[in-house]
C-alpha cells in the first residue's frame, strides 16, 4: 500500500493510564501498575473512506480516538495527519492542525450546551479559531455548515435551541459544529447510539454522503457490527487494547477471521425470526486491561486456545499468511486463522 | 381465558399548564404461561407508560382506564388497593436502567433479600400472603438460590454492586424482580445500555427463565432484531397505540403496517444490503387530538380515507394452523386488501 492519499497514520499507537496507588501501596513500595488502555493499535485512513473501530466497552476505542485528537498523550507510538507527525508536537503547533481534526460526540442531549442558540453552537469554534473576520463572514460559513450537515435551510435553525430540536436535528447541529471548520477528519464515538431507530439511518447516509465527496475521512467508533458492515469501507476489531482483525468491511463479517470476531457477530441478532445463529456466547467480559493476559490476550476467552497461544502474542498479518491465502488487505491477530 | 389479557388500556397525563397527553390509546394483548410478548416503537410511543400502568406505578398525575385482567380478574378496578397485592408477587417489573440503581451501600444480597422479607416469598395473590414474613435467614438463603438462577454464584452476592460488572448488575436487578415468584415479567429495555456480548448473555437468561419458571414476559424495546429472536408475539406501537400485532415470524415476513416496514428498513442488518432508511418526520404531539392516521405524515403509502377516519385495528391476513387469525393491523390501505 502506497502512502498516497493517506490522511491518517496511526502506528503502533499506546496510551496508558497510572492507576491511583493507596497509600499502603506506596508505603510497600509496590510497583505502579498502568491500565494499558491503547495497547499498540496500527491503522490507516484514506480521505473519503470510512473506517469503523468495532468492540465491546472498555476494549480501547475511545481512548484510541482520544489520542488521535491529542485530548490524551500518547506513551508510545505515531499519529500522523496528512503526511505530519503530530504525536509529540507541541500544542502551538498543532493548533493549526488540529482545526482539521474535529469529532462528533455520542449524546447529542449532552454535548450541546442549552443556553446556546443553534447559531452560538456553530459559531464557538469558528471565534475559538478565529476564522471569518466579519460577522457576515461567520454566518455564511455557520449556514453552509449547517446546510451540510442536512439542515436546510439553515435559517429555519439558527435561532433555535437545542431543547426545540429532535435528536436526529441535534446530532445534525453538532456535526455542522464540527464541519464549520472544514476539517479533514471527522472521528465520530457512537453517533447515533442515542438517538431513535427511526433516524439513526438519516445521520448516519449524512456521515456517508460527508466522506464519499472526499473533502474528508471519517473514523467511526461503534459497538454495531452492522452498522459498521452498512456504511464502512472497513473495519477493526478491537479487543483488550489491540485491534484483533482489520479488514474490508464485508469481508470482516461475511469471512471473520479471528475467533473473537466470530464469536461477536454470532451473537448480533438477526431481524428474522427464521433466522436462528448459533449464538457463541463468550462467558464473562472483557478482562482488566491492568492485567493483560500473556502470549495472546484473547486467550481466557478463546473457544480454540491451543498451548502456544500463551507463548506468542500474535501479530496483525493476513490470515493464513504461512500457507501463502488470504489478501494482505484483510488481516488477522491469530495463531490459528 | 389467557393468564394476562390487557383489554384496551389507555393513559392520559395532566399537563402543568392545563390540557391532558393522552399517552396510551387503547392498548390490547394478551399472554400465556411462558409466552414471551414484545412492545416495540420508537421512544415516546407510550411502551414505557403501558407497563407502568399495568404495574399500577404511573405518577399522580396520570389517570388510567382499561383492564388488566391477571386469570380473569382484573387488577386494575380497585385502583392502588387492588393492585398492591399483585404487585410483585404476580407481576413484577424490571425498570429501565434498574442495574444502575442498586443501593450503592448494600451487598447485592441483602437488596434481593429485603423485598423477600417483605412481602413473602411467592404464592400469588391471596394465597399464602397471610402468612407473610420471612425471617432473614430464610431471605437470604432465597435470595442466594435467586441468584444462582440467574447465573450469578450465590456467594457473590456477598459484595457490593460497584464489584459486579454491567452484566451482572442487570441479572441482579432480574433476580430481585424474580423475588416472590411472579407470573408474568415487565422488563423495560433490559439489554439497552449492553455490549452486544452481554446482550446476548441476557436476552438468553431470559428465554431461559420463561422457558424453566413457565414465567411470562413482555419485553418492551426499541430493537427489532432483539425481538424478532427473543418474542414469538408482538406489538408494534406508535403515537400510543398498538398499529400492529402479530407472530414475530409474520410482522418480519407478511409486514402489513407501513411503519412497521418503515421500522424494518431503518435497522441495518448484518448481512443484507438492502439501504438503511430513516423515517422521515417525527411521531404527532399527543396532546392535541389526533385526526385520522397518526402516522399519516410519515407513510410513503397514504390513501384517501387515511386523513379523514383514523385506522382500527382488524384482524389481517390468513389463519394460522389452528385457524385462528393472529395478525392484526390499523392501516385503511390494508383494508382495502393492498398490501404494504
Amino acid at each position: 500500500m502506497t502512502s498516497e492519499g493517506i490522511l491518517l497514520d496511526v502506528a503502533d499507537l499506546r496510551t496508558r493510564y497510572p492507576v491511583r496507588q493507596s497509600i499502603a501501596d506506596r508505603l510497600a513500595r509496590r510497583p505502579r501498575q498502568w491500565v494499558r488502555a491503547v495497547d499498540g493499535v496500527s491503522f490507516s485512513l484514506r480521505r473519503g473512506e470510512m473506517v469503523a473501530l468495532v468492540g465491546e466497552s472498555g476494549c480501547g476505542k475511545t481512548t484510541t480516538a482520544q489520542t488521535i485528537l491529542r485530548m490524551v498523550e500518547a506513551t508510545g507510538g505515531t499519529i500522523t495527519v496528512d503526511g505530519q507527525d503530530i504525536t509529540t508536537m507541541s500544542q502551538r503547533r498543532l493548533r493549526p492542525l488540529r482545526r482539521g481534526i474535529q469529532m462528533v460526540y455520542q449524546d447529542p442531549y449532552e454535548s450541546l450546551d442549552p443556553r446556546f442558540r443553534v447559531r452560538q453552537t456553530v459559531e464557538e469554534p469558528l471565534l475559538v479559531h478565529g476564522i471569518g473576520t466579519s460577522k457576515t463572514e461567520r454566518e455564511e460559513l455557520i449556514s453552509s455548515a449547517l446546510e451540510r450537515a442536512g439542515l436546510a435551510p439553515a435559517s429555519l435553525y439558527l435561532n433555535r435551541y437545542p431543547h426545540e430540536l429532535s435528536g436526529g436535528q441535534r446530532q445534525r447541529v453538532a456535526i455542522a459544529a464540527a464541519l464549520a471548520l472544514d476539517p479533514v477528519l471527522l472521528l465520530a464515538d457512537e453517533p447515533v447510539s442515542m438517538l431513535d431507530v427511526s433516524v439513526r439511518a438519516g445521520v448516519l447516509s449524512l456521515l456517508d454522503g460527508l466522506r464519499r465527496d472526499g473533502r474528508l475521512g471519517v473514523l467511526m467508533i461503534t459497538h454495531d457490527l452492522s452498522t459498521a458492515a452498512h456504511f464502512a469501507d472497513r473495519i477493526a476489531v478491537m479487543y483488550l487494547g489491540r485491534i484483533v482483525e482489520y479488514g474490508p468491511a464485508r469481508r470482516v463479517v461475511t469471512d471473520p477471521r479471528h475467533p473473537y470476531t466470530q464469536a461477536l457477530l454470532s451473537v448480533v441478532p438477526n431481524r428474522d425470526p427464521r433466522v436462528r445463529n448459533v449464538a457463541q456466547i463468550l462467558s464473562g467480559e472483557t478482562p482488566n486491561p491492568v492485567a493483560i493476559p500473556s502470549g495472546c490476550r484473547f486467550r481466557p476467552r478463546c473457544p480454540i486456545a491451543e498451548d502456544r497461544c500463551a507463548d506468542v502474542d500474535p501479530a496483525l498479518e493476513p490470515p493464513g499468511s504461512g500457507s501463502g491465502g488470504g489478501s494482505a488487505a484483510h488481516q488477522v491477530a491469530c495463531l490459528l486463522a | 381465558m389467557s393468564l394476562l389479557e390487557v383489554r384496551d388500556l389507555n393513559v392520559w397525563f395532566r399537563l402543568p399548564g392545563g390540557g391532558e397527553l393522552h399517552a396510551v390509546q387503547g392498548v390490547s394483548f394478551d399472554l400465556g404461561p411462558g409466552e414471551r410478548f414484545g412492545l416495540v416503537g420508537e421512544s415516546g410511543c407510550g411502551k414505557t407508560t403501558s407497563v407502568l400502568a399495568m404495574m399500577g406505578l404511573l405518577p399522580p398525575n396520570a389517570s388510567v382506564a382499561g383492564e388488566v385482567r391477571l386469570s380473569g380478574t382484573d387488577i386494575l378496578a380497585g385502583g392502588e388497593d387492588s393492585v398492591r397485592p399483585h404487585r410483585w408477587t404476580d407481576l413484577a417489573m424490571v425498570f429501565q436502567g434498574a442495574m444502575n440503581a442498586l443501593n450503592p451501600v448494600r451487598n447485592v444480597i441483602a437488596q434481593i433479600a429485603e423485598p423477600i422479607m417483605l412481602h413473602g416469598s411467592g404464592g400469588g395473590a391471596g394465597g399464602a400472603r397471610g402468612a407473610g414474613r420471612v425471617s432473614a435467614v430464610a431471605a437470604r438463603k432465597r435470595a442466594g438460590e435467586l441468584l444462582e438462577l440467574v447465573g450469578i454464584p450465590a456467594a457473590a452476592g456477598a459484595r457490593y454492586p460497584h464489584e459486579f460488572s454491567g452484566g451482572m448488575r442487570q441479572r441482579a436487578a432480574i433476580a430481585m424482580a424474580l423475588a416472590c415468584e411472579p407470573k408474568v415479567l415487565l422488563a423495560d429495555e433490559p439489554t439497552t445500555a449492553l455490549d452486544v456480548m452481554v446482550q446476548a448473555q441476557i436476552t438468553d437468561l431470559l428465554v431461559r427463565l420463561c422457558e424453566e419458571l413457565g414465567l411470562a414476559l413482555v419485553l418492551v424495546t426499541h430493537d427489532l432484531p432483539v425481538v424478532a429472536q427473543v418474542c414469538q408475539r408482538a406489538g408494534v406501537m406508535y403515537a400510543g397505540e398498538i398499529v400492529e400485532t402479530g407472530t414475530t415470524d409474520s410482522l418480519f415476513h407478511n409486514t402489513r403496517h407501513p411503519y412497521t416496514r418503515l421500522l424494518f428498513a431503518a435497522t441495518p442488518d448484518l448481512y443484507a444490503d438492502d439501504d438503511v432508511t430513516s423515517i422521515p418526520g417525527a411521531p404527532p404531539r399527543l396532546d392535541e387530538p389526533i385526526m385520522g392516521c397518526p402516522f399519516l405524515p410519515r407513510c410513503d403509502s397514504v390513501v384517501d380515507r387515511c386523513a379523514a377516519e383514523r385506522p382500527l385495528l382488524r384482524l389481517a391476513g390468513a389463519a394460522d394452523g389452528a385457524g385462528e387469525v393472529r395478525h392484526a393491523v390499523a392501516c385503511h390501505r390494508d383494508d382495502a386488501g393492498g398490501t404494504t
